[in-house]
């Protein structure tokens, strides 16, 4: 076996803890189809503090899967004031793009699939909320009962070789500034161009004969809010 | 200034490029695009949707951006 061999194979399950086991069970069970693969009832779980809980899977495809926890009789959060779900609350004045920042993105192959999810979604009562054409993705949003932010998103196009050279570059650019007092974007660019310089064109010609700049058709569309 | 040269960012470097001044040259898959003058891209001109218009800079050597909003993206000497 070779060091650092890659060798994972996805996601074994996501968890995440619920207060409302039958709008779970609605909203990935009987709106979006997800099969329930897998549960667990548990008499606590050793300590004598630690509640009952009903562990339960549901199949997001690939063999991965999203999970949740019940705990009977913990006290649910107060929804009613502030941001975010019933895991992680925030303050009013916590600006939206922080709270949205961790979510779940489901893979779906096509448009056409991606359409059959928003048409489920906004038959139910969790209707998408944003339909957006990021770079080089589409996805569908909405939030499940329990706040969660869900995306469901398809490729636009394959990813193109060049694009895990640039991600590569830019992470290590991130990597090198991130110690630096108040870094910018400016300071990413920058130490990206010296890698640039270092490592774009060895890279280029380590490629196979295959032209990695040859163009592909891009779909055109219009761009959601 | 350096855009990766994907079908998305074309538009980008194309409208970059219709200024005289500017030298469009190649780094491995990037499209170098370079000149001593500002270099400004409009952003209508180049159809790009949101996402692909603020994400287009891969990188900056000699300049800085100075103005990357809306309406446009302009780079200068730094």
């Amino acid at each position: 076996m070779s060091e650092r061999e890659h060798l994972v194979r996805g996601v074994d399950h996501a968890a995440f803890p619920t207060f409302d086991p039958a709008g779970t069970v609605q909203f990935y069970r009987d709106v979006l189809g997800f099969p329930v693969v897998h549960s667990i009832c548990a008499a606590g779980w050793g300590p004598e503090d630690h509640p009952d809980f009903v562990h339960f899977f549901f199949d997001i495809g690939n063999d991965d899967r999203v999970a949740f926890f019940y705990y009977f009789g913990l006290p649910a959060p107060d929804v009613a004031v502030g941001k975010g779900d019933v895991y992680a609350r925030f303050s009013d004045d916590t600006p939206e793009y922080f709270v949205r920042s961790r979510h779940l993105a489901i893979h779906v192959d096509s448009e056409e699939h991606l359409l059959e999810y928003r048409r489920r979604l906004d038959a139910s009562a969790w209707p998408v909320r944003m339909q957006i054409r990021h770079e080089t993705i589409e996805s569908i949003y909405t939030h499940d009962p329990n706040g969660y932010l869900v995306e469901i998103t398809r490729a636009l196009r394959p990813v193109m070789p060049q694009e895990d050279l640039d991600a590569n570059l830019t992470v290590e650019a991130l990597v090198d500034i991130v110690g630096r007092p108040h870094h910018t974007l400016d300071d990413l660019l920058v130490r990206k161009a010296e890698l640039i310089v270092e490592r774009a064109e060895a890279w280029q010609d380590a490629q196979p004969a295959q032209d990695a700049r040859e163009p592909v058709n891009a779909p055109q569309g219009s761009e959601s809010p | 200034m350096y855009v990766l040269d994907v079908p998305e960012n074309t538009g980008v470097a194309e409208v970059a490029a219709r200024d005289a001044t500017v030298k469009v040259l190649r780094r491995g898959p990037y499209v170098v695009l370079e000149s001593d003058d500002p270099i400004v891209v409009d952003r209508r001109a180049t159809g790009s949707r949101h996402a692909v218009w603020y994400s287009c800079v891969a990188a900056l050597e000699g300049c800085r951006i100075t103005q990357w909003d809306k309406d446009a993206l302009r780079a200068e000497a730094r």
